[in-house]
C-alpha cells in the first residue's frame, strides 16, 4: 500500500482511494439492500426519487402517472434488488429498471387511449420558433412572451409524446439526463453504435415534427 | 419474479437497426437541447414518494416489510427513544421512593450458643 507521502507526490492515488472508498461504501449499501434493510431502503428512496420521478415525468409526461409509476419503480427495486449483480452503478441499474418498467406503463396507457392530449392553437396565433430558446413559460414576465412561450412548450412537448418511447427514451436520457453513452447503453441494453444512431434519429425526428409544426426552422 | 433491471424486454430487434449503427452520430444541437430543457423544465417540486412505497410493500409483502410505525420513519425517532428511556427511569425512582419505606429493616438475631448435653454411655 503506498505511504502517506507517495500519496502526497502522486495525487491521482488519492482520486483512486476516493473512488474506492465510495464504491466499497455503495458494496455494502447493496448488501444491505440486498438483506431487505427497511432503513437502507429508506435511504435509497431518498436518494433517487427525484430523479426517477424527473425521468418519468418527461417520459409519461403526466404527473400524477409518474408519481404513481415512481412508487412503483421503488417497489419492484426492493423485490428485485437481490438480483442486482453489480455489474454496472446502482444508479444505472435504477434507471434501467425505470425506463423498462416505463415503457410497459406507456404500452399500457397508449392501449387505454388515456394519453390526454390537448389541441394546440393555431398556426396563425403562434409564437416565433427563435422564442423557444431559453423563452419559456416559466421564465417571461411579459403576458405576451409568456403566452408565446407556452405555445411554444406544448408544441415541443407534443412531439415528444409523438415520438416512439424508444426514441424519446434515448433522447430524454442523453439530452435531459446528461448520461454517458455507456450508461445509455447499459440502460436500454443496446450497442453502443446503436444508441448513438437511435439517438440522431430521435433528434431529427423531433426537430423536423417541431419544425413542421411551428412552420419555421431551428436555428 | 423477473428482474425488471435485466429484461430489456420490450426492445425491439436489434437486427432490424443494426444498419443504424454504421450512422454518422452528430454533437447534440444546442438549439435543440436547450428547447427540450425550457419545454421539459419542472415547475413543481419532486413529491416526496417514500410513504406511498411503503405502505404498498407493506400491503403486498403482508405485513413482512415495514409492518411498524418505527419502520416507516424517515430517520430515526429518537426524541421518542429519549422520551421513553426518561419515562423509565422516571417509573423506576418513584417505585423506589414510594416501596422503600414499607421494606423496614431486618429484625435483629441473638444467637445464643445451644447448651451441649453429653450423653453417658
Amino acid at each position: 500500500m503506498a505511504d502517506r507521502r507517495d500519496v502526497a507526490a502522486h495525487p491521482v492515488y488519492l482520486a483512486d482511494g476516493v473512488a474506492d472508498a465510495e464504491e466499497q461504501s455503495e458494496r455494502k449499501f447493496i448488501e444491505r439492500l440486498a438483506q431487505r434493510d427497511e432503513r437502507a431502503f429508506n435511504e435509497l428512496v431518498e436518494l433517487y426519487e427525484a430523479r426517477v420521478f424527473r425521468l418519468l415525468l418527461r417520459m409519461l409526461g403526466r404527473r400524477d402517472e409518474a408519481e404513481d409509476m415512481a412508487q412503483e419503480v421503488f417497489v419492484q427495486i426492493f423485490k428485485a434488488v437481490g438480483t442486482f449483480r453489480g455489474d454496472s452503478k446502482l444508479s444505472t441499474w435504477i434507471y434501467r429498471v425505470s425506463v423498462n418498467l416505463c415503457k410497459n406503463r406507456m404500452k399500457y396507457l397508449a392501449r387505454r387511449h388515456s394519453e390526454g392530449e390537448d389541441e394546440l392553437e393555431p398556426v396563425a396565433e403562434r409564437a416565433a420558433l427563435d422564442e423557444a430558446k431559453g423563452v419559456t413559460f416559466g421564465d417571461v414576465a411579459q403576458p405576451d412572451r409568456m403566452v408565446e412561450g407556452y405555445q411554444i412548450e406544448r408544441v415541443v412537448q407534443q412531439c415528444i409524446a409523438e415520438l416512439d418511447p424508444d426514441f424519446r427514451e434515448v433522447l430524454i436520457l442523453r439530452d435531459l439526463e446528461d448520461l454517458s453513452y455507456e450508461e445509455l447503453s447499459e440502460i436500454t441494453g443496446l450497442a453502443d453504435g446503436t444508441v448513438k444512431s437511435r439517438l440522431h434519429r430521435a433528434r431529427s425526428m423531433l426537430k423536423a415534427n417541431v419544425e413542421r409544426k411551428m412552420g419555421e426552422k431551428i436555428r | 419474479m423477473s428482474d425488471p433491471g435485466t429484461d430489456p424486454g420490450t426492445e425491439p430487434s436489434d437486427a432490424v437497426e443494426g444498419g443504424e449503427a454504421a450512422a454518422t452520430t452528430h454533437e447534440p444541437e444546442e438549439s435543440l437541447r436547450s428547447m427540450l430543457r425550457g419545454a421539459l423544465r419542472e415547475e413543481e417540486p419532486p413529491p416526496n414518494v417514500l410513504a406511498g412505497v411503503q405502505k404498498r410493500i407493506r400491503e403486498r409483502s403482508k405485513g413482512k416489510f415495514y409492518a411498524d410505525g418505527w419502520s416507516t420513519a424517515k430517520h430515526p425517532p429518537l426524541n421518542t427513544y429519549l422520551v421513553t428511556s426518561l419515562l423509565m427511569l422516571a417509573i423506576l425512582v418513584i417505585s423506589y421512593a414510594l416501596l422503600s419505606p414499607l421494606v423496614g429493616s431486618p429484625v435483629p438475631v441473638r444467637n445464643q450458643p445451644v447448651p451441649v448435653q453429653l450423653i453417658p454411655r
